[in-house]
């Protein structure tokens, strides 16, 4: 009997599940819903009750009764953190059996800051890969909710596989001017959720390469201090060159928050029927160029025919990799896919003959896009010269860049 | 740049050469290559002499870049009791005090700029002979690293020219530029030059805080040409025609030229992109000061204003973003007290201060040495 278990336990799907944490994840959650994702599960945590009863998920918990009645953290990452510890049960409980866990929360205030890292702890030790996004509070709100936000995400960091923050600095630059705080707030759950979909169909759909579960285990198998995430979306003719445009343009690869060079990648690719082997290669070619170091680069791509023309990448990486490896747990999935591929990097392709073949005007179009993907952060003029450094920053590489403003060519 | 100045009887002033040339060699205010260096500084002063028809005879250096800096240095002494007044002796012997302070090594003193004494806590201009227990002195010293300074010496030392003065760039542009009234409401100058940027707040009519750090145009340039991947050349001639220090065309779709001469390679460029990237740098180096200034960089402390000069001051709407930054009015400078024409733009400020410190040193020569002959001293006053 037991055997038989064993056995069955090795071919059901991956379960995922989506947590929401505090006010700002479960709005997240909240949007996925609406997706009907049938094989992602769906739960809201929080520590104020009545912000819960709006919430339209199912699953859906007040955590921390017995510490703040039901009232909320009040802004106390201190409190946060007591609510979750005395409600520990209730959250092992949650997240037992997920296979990959996805947690989302705003850094800043008390639920999210205090109860994530608790939370991400607890379904690590019970053996799932766990990916969090968080928020980070504008640099114009009041420095300690800055500086909670930069302890819970360093907190984070500690014990997730991947932490993956978005600074809501960024969604101002990147809404129009006149855009309401609602409307740029709404372009950051949207991001999480192309993030989490994009992760998702990796998993489940049929693909030209197909990805499981023990590669994407590999990519998070360490703990890192640093994320690279990105996403990029082309539609119409040249779809797939659009795709690789926007996403070098996603404003998420140019915050300081983020490595630009990764040791270990996963690149998905979402497209319709007519994406072909052969121009995947291409796409993955000038990805790992772009992002992946020596890198184990793992690489999926999915047909979905609801795609039509489009074609969307989803790049996840991790670097600064420690040796301590995060499987404490009890279950390390091995299941080794006979139809999947593992695509370890492609050897860098010599630029110039390709280029030759290339007309003019697309070749410099080649070399814009790789300009700015430099080892570091680019010095120009400046490349042998002492830095100039001022507050900690090295004031020589162009200010957009370190402020993370998008400046579109 | 090189002016040449003849100080004629009387005292007065006229500037009777001029000598330009592109600077070569120097990267954030700092020599590195000597020779490149060495021949463009040549170049100009060739020029001005060619020019005005004369040698010269000494020179006036203005320094700035990455390794100046400065430190306030105080002391204080017992007023000798018998008299129960300062004296002269008092007062000498607190500035030697307070100047005395060790500098780590490799470092020259450039300035000592003199606050107000302090006479029993009260701020006093002359405590001379006033009744008082203990009087202090404050100085706000300006040093800078003895080898790259000794490095631009040398070059002029190279043509057989002696360097009477070093100085600091803000400070000679702030002697041309800031009216007495406006120092004496307190003002801020800025010089932003090529590859550093040097400022000096005046208070009370004196200049109280001096310092220099190395960001300037070529920061500008240098970002455009990452930012909107092209030479530096290109960058370059694209701030010069296209620069704004604030974003003015708020229409992301608008696009100039970037060579505008039609032929292969030209593309639009974005005006949004070129006017945010030189923006977010500009207000930076206008950050960094006040930051640097501390309370003296708040509004309430300066009610003259701030006063740019330099080349950067030359970018359009640079006074808006300075305003922005210091909440209080900017201007970009004027040299019209001293020169007419051409040399009322801004990036001859420093030179112009130089020979006005160069004649005041002068004519204060002459008064302590009675004997000297009517002076027909030429001054030249060089900045890189």
């Amino acid at each position: 009997m037991s055997e038989l278990n064993a056995v069955s336990d090795e071919i059901r799907p991956i379960r995922m599940k989506v947590i929401g944490v505090g006010g700002a994840g479960s709005n997240i959650v909240d949007r996925l819903m609406l997706s009907n994702l049938s094989d992602v599960r769906l739960t809201a945590i929080n520590t104020d009750q009545q912000a819960l009863a709006n919430s339209p998920v199912m699953d859906k918990h007040c955590i921390g009764k017995t510490v703040t009645r039901g009232l909320g953290a009040g802004g106390d990452s201190e409190v946060g953190r007591e609510a979750a510890l005395a409600d520990k049960q209730l959250l092992e409980e949650m997240v037992k059996d997920v296979d990959l866990l996805f947690l989302t929360a705003g850094l800043g205030g008390g639920t999210g800051t205090g109860v994530t890292p608790v939370l991400a702890d607890i379904a690590v030790q019970k053996g799932a890969t766990v990916i969090v996004f968080v928020t980070l509070p504008f640099t114009i709100e009041r420095a300690a909710r800055s500086n909670a936000a930069k302890a819970g995400l360093d907190k984070l960091r500690e014990v997730a596989n991947a932490v993956i923050p978005l600074p809501n600095d960024l969604l101002i630059q990147e809404s129009e001017p006149d855009a309401s705080l609602l409307e740029a707030f709404s372009q950051a759950d949207a991001w999480i959720e192309k993030a989490i979909k994009s992760i998702r169909s990796m998993m489940n759909k049929t693909g030209l390469i197909n990805l499981d579960f023990s590669q994407l285990q590999q990519v998070f198998a360490n703990r890192s201090s640093k994320t690279l995430f990105g996403l990029g979306e082309g539609s119409g003719e040249n779809a797939t060159d659009a795709a690789i445009a926007d996403l070098k343009l996603c404003p998420l690869l140019h915050t300081p928050e983020f490595s630009k060079k990764a040791d270990h990648l996963l690149v998905n690719l979402v497209g319709g029927t007519s994406l072909g082997i052969s121009e995947t290669q291409r796409i993955m070619d000038s990805i790992t160029d772009a992002f992946g170091k020596d890198a184990n680069v793992v690489i999926g791509a999915v047909i979905d025919e609801s795609m039509g023309d489009r074609v969307e990448i989803c790049v996840i990486g991790t670097s600064g990799s420690s040796d301590v490896s995060i499987f404490r747990g009890r279950r390390r999935m091995k299941v080794p896919s006979p139809n999947s591929v593992e695509l370890e990097t492609p050897e860098v392709p010599k630029k110039a003959p390709k280029k030759s073949k290339k007309t003019h005007a697309k070749s410099q179009k080649a070399e814009q896009h790789e300009f700015s993907f430099n080892e570091g952060e680019p010095r120009g003029e400046f490349e042998n010269t002492e830095g100039t450094m001022f507050e900690g920053q090295d004031l020589d590489t162009p200010t957009f860049l370190r402020r993370g403003v998008r400046i579109p060519v | 740049m090189v002016l040449l100045g003849e100080i004629v009887e009387g005292g007065s002033l006229n500037i009777i050469g001029m000598g330009q040339s592109s600077s070569k060699g120097v990267l954030k205010g700092d020599i590195v290559d000597f020779h490149a260096a060495s021949d463009c500084a040549h170049a100009a002063i060739l020029s001005a002499e060619d020019q005005a028809g004369v040698k010269i005879d000494g020179v006036y250096l203005a320094v700035s870049g990455s390794d100046v800096n400065g430190f306030p240095s105080e002391a204080s002494v017992n007023v000798t009791p018998a008299e129960g007044r300062v004296s002269q002796e008092d007062i000498d012997q607190v500035s030697d005090l307070a100047k005395g302070r060790d500098l780590p090594e490799e470092r020259v003193v450039i300035h000592h700029l003199r606050r107000p004494y302090r006479l029993d806590s009260r701020s006093v201009e002359k405590p001379l002979n006033l009744e008082g227990e203990r009087l202090e002195a404050s100085y706000w010293t300006v040093h800078g690293n003895a080898r790259k300074i000794g490095d631009a010496i040398h070059i002029i030392n190279g043509f057989n020219l002696h360097v009477d003065d070093v100085i600091l760039s803000a400070l000679a542009a702030g002697s041309v530029v800031a009216s007495e009234e406006e120092k004496q409401r307190g003002c801020l100058v800025i010089d932003i030059g090529r590859g550093s940027t040097d400022y000096a707040a005046y208070q009370g009519g004196r200049c109280v805080l001096a310092g220099s750090f190395p960001l300037g145009g070529d920061h500008i340039s240098n970002d455009l040409s990452i930012g909107l991947r092209m030479r530096l050349n290109q960058a370059e001639s694209l701030k010069h025609r296209y620069g704004s220090a604030i974003v003015e065309h708020k229409d992301k779709g608008e696009k100039v030229w970037l060579n505008n001469d039609f032929e292969i390679g030209d593309r639009p460029i974005r005006l949004w992109s070129i006017e945010k990237i030189i923006e977010l740098r500009m207000t930076e180096i206008f950050e960094v000061i006040s930051k640097k200034l501390g309370s003296l960089g708040r509004g309430e402390r300066l009610g003259g204003g701030v006063i740019l000069c330099g080349g950067g001051a030359s970018l359009r709407n640079c006074e808006q973003s300075a305003e922005g930054v210091f909440g209080v009015p900017a201007r970009v400078g004027d040299n019209g007290t001293m020169a007419t024409g051409e040399l009322r733009e801004s990036q001859y400020s420093v030179a112009l201060g130089l020979l006005k410190y160069g004649l005041e040193y002068q004519s204060k020569l002459e008064t302590t040495e009675s004997n000297a002959p009517g002076l027909f001293g030429k001054l030249k006053g060089l900045f890189q």
